[in-house]
């Protein structure tokens, strides 16, 4: 197929470039090369690519067809044994409740665990066949799967900041602590910050400059969230400690009180 | 008290008459168990009843009652997964008819009202004895708010204490909640509440209530509200969700079989200052979690609460019944983290305390107001229904 190209490429190499002045013939003649070796390199590349780009998808599309039937078999299994049955009857009541029946679950998990066989076998027959078939480097596929590592790293430095920033609004809110949204906030930023930096420093980007930039950043939030709390916030603090520990000496000394009212006012939650 | 000899497990149990009853009793202080043995002796013959306790014991006294130890299980203010299993085991070993189970502080309960719950059972008139407490206005209130309102409006049941801690059981009662509790305890969670009014109402098992009296209730060693109202409240929320198919069915509403009972508050009105801050300072930081929730009809009403003044300050029956509703449905849905959701219904439940002391200051008495609330939530329980089924429709 490569001669084929190089046939229809080289077998006529001036009629594309006919001259219409001849004066002008060796400027043609030269940008005429030129082209006609760019369209040569850019082919050559695509060649040697295609066949690693053929062997991902294939792979890809063979195991996840893989996947789907040992999945459907899966679940046929496990819905003839009553696994859903079983589970339920064994679990009680736990904090995880999927929404999803939990053979279609184990079904679903082992479908992609196919899929990422495929994928992992996909890029290594891409590997494999761009190395043997051209000397030109190409950077991208390593940063690529530093990319998929950095867009994980994202989603879950998002999510637990979001985790940890609500549980400290809630717990803050609850227990009456006037900045509970200030503190929330803060807990919020440095988390962020935190993965920011991981993603950056996974991505190889920035260097030294992202971890001294992180160190000022986070030591700067910690400062300002301790300055805030203790200067700004000092009276807040105070009046906090000392409910909290009024409401410590009421229960040791009186009945119990949920509410934090004095014990002659009974109120009881349960 | 002489205290040196363990418990007799008495040498002459084998030729004593069987026992048709076995009273389970909680762990207690030893002269609260004497005085519980007293009632218990007055109310029973000594030969048809059988003591398992979890106390150690020794007293010439009861030397007529025949007493054994029961496997210790911890539970201080409710029973748990554990309990009911373990009284179910030994019921079925003792081969005795009945199970009464008595909590700590049961001491205050009397002779005629332990009667009361176990000859119902004895004679076969119901699978499920619950005692009905007169406690005074300002206890209970997580029972009163959310238990009481939820277990009657979803499992068409008037049981006022869905969550008591004396019950007593018939054998096939027994079972089904030893079955229960056995998911539990399998899977290493001995301190599960279990509900034994929705798995009465779940087996089609026949359950009634006694008036008992007053009782002194025995309060969680955490006193924290935020910790007592998540676990109680998510532990009710979870069996409702493990029922769904079962509550979803229309029922009809048992008559009410009972006065209404006033007791009046003789420590006067509590301060509610506290909680309406509470509720106020959650309204402004919590919009962003409640919004996630509820619908913005709930969030304007919330919105004009917390601009009410204190005085005035009450939350609506039908607002509290949707707020509830929606709190379940988020629940199931994993709309947040469960954990949070809980947390954040908190401060709205303390606006509900402050609105019902804010209302039996003014003149209602506290039971009439508690089942106007009921009544709210059976009138929205269409609501709950549909949400649960369609959960995307109603969002308005």
């Amino acid at each position: 197929m490569l001669s084929m190209f190089l046939f229809l490429l080289q077998s006529n190499p001036y009629a594309v470039s006919q001259p219409m002045y001849t004066d002008n013939a060796s400027v043609w003649r030269h940008m005429s090369d030129a082209l006609h070796q760019s369209v040569y390199r850019v082919l050559t590349l695509l060649i040697a690519v295609l066949p690693g780009i053929l062997a991902f998808f294939l792979a890809l599309v063979v195991f996840s067809l893989i996947g789907v039937i040992i999945s459907a078999v899966l679940r046929s299994i496990l819905v003839f044994v009553k696994f859903d049955n079983r589970i339920t009857r064994f679990r009680g009541n736990t904090e995880w409740t999927p929404s999803a029946p939990p053979s279609a679950l184990v079904a679903r998990v082992c479908f992609w665990v196919w899929v990422l066989i495929g994928l992992i076998i996909g890029v290594a027959a891409f590997d494999a066949s761009y190395a043997a078939g051209t000397p030109l480097p190409i950077s991208l596929l390593p940063y690529l799967t530093h990319t998929v590592g950095a867009i994980l790293l994202l989603i879950a430095g998002t999510l637990i900041a979001r985790f940890l920033a609500r549980s400290v609004l809630i717990g803050g809110v609850n227990a009456q602590l006037q900045y509970a949204r200030f503190l929330s906030l803060g807990v919020k930023w440095l988390v962020l910050v935190l993965t920011a930096a991981m993603v950056l420093d996974h991505l190889e980007i920035g260097g030294n400059i992202v971890e001294l930039a992180f160190g000022i950043l986070f030591g700067g939030i910690v400062l300002a969230l301790a300055l805030a709390i203790g200067l700004g916030s000092r009276d807040l603090v105070s009046r906090s400690l000392e409910s909290h520990v009024e409401r410590a000496g009421e229960r040791n000394a009186g009945p119990p009180n949920a509410s934090g009212q004095s014990p002659s006012e009974s109120i009881r939650h349960f | 008290m002489a205290t040196t000899d363990p418990i007799p497990v008495s040498a002459s149990v084998i030729e004593r008459p069987a026992a048709h009853l076995l009273v389970m009793v909680a762990a207690m202080p030893a002269d609260q168990f004497e005085r519980l043995l007293t009632n218990l002796t007055a109310a029973f013959p000594a030969e048809s009843m059988l003591v398992a306790t979890q106390n150690e014991f020794a007293s010439g006294a009861f030397s007529d009652l025949r007493i054994m130890l029961a496997p210790s299980t911890g539970a201080a203010w409710a029973s748990t997964a554990a309990d009911f299993l373990n009284a179910f085991e030994l019921a079925r070993e003792e081969n005795v008819r009945a199970v009464l189970m008595l909590g700590p502080g049961s001491d205050s309960l009397s002779a005629a009202a332990l009667r009361a719950l176990a000859g119902a059972v004895l004679s076969s008139l119901v699978d499920l004895a619950v005692p009905f407490y007169a406690l005074p206005p300002y206890a209970g209130l997580i029972n009163s708010a959310i238990l009481y309102p939820l277990t009657r409006a979803l499992f068409a049941s008037r049981i006022r204490f869905p969550q008591a801690i004396d019950l007593c059981l018939s054998m096939r009662m027994a079972e089904r909640l030893a079955g229960a509790a056995r998911r539990f305890t399998s899977s290493n969670q001995p301190d599960t509440l279990i509900w034994p009014v929705n798995e009465a109402v779940a087996a089609g098992y026949a359950m009634d209530e006694f008036d008992v009296g007053p009782r002194a209730l025995p309060q969680p060693a955490d006193v924290d509200v935020n910790a007592i109202l998540s676990l109680v409240t998510g532990s009710l929320f979870a069996d409702v969700e493990s029922k769904a198919a079962l509550w979803q069915r229309p029922r009809r509403l048992p008559p009410p079989r009972r006065p209404l009972h006033d007791l009046s508050n003789a420590d006067g009105t509590p301060d509610i200052a506290r909680m309406i801050e509470s509720f106020r300072f959650a309204y402004s930081n919590l919009q962003e979690i409640w919004s996630l929730v509820l619908p913005p009809n709930s969030l304007l009403g919330l919105k004009r609460l917390s601009v009410t003044d204190a005085a005035l300050f009450r939350m609506p029956d039908p607002l509290w019944a949707r707020i509830l509703f929606d709190f379940l449905i988020a629940y199931r849905l994993r709309t947040i983290n469960r954990g949070h959701l809980l947390g954040a219904l908190i401060p709205l439940y303390l606006g509900w305390v402050a609105g019902h002391i804010n209302i039996t200051a003014a003149g209602m008495s506290s039971e009439r107001h508690i089942e106007a609330v009921a009544a709210a939530f059976e009138a929205d329980k269409p609501y709950m229904v549909s949400r649960w089924r369609w959960p995307d429709r109603f969002k308005s």
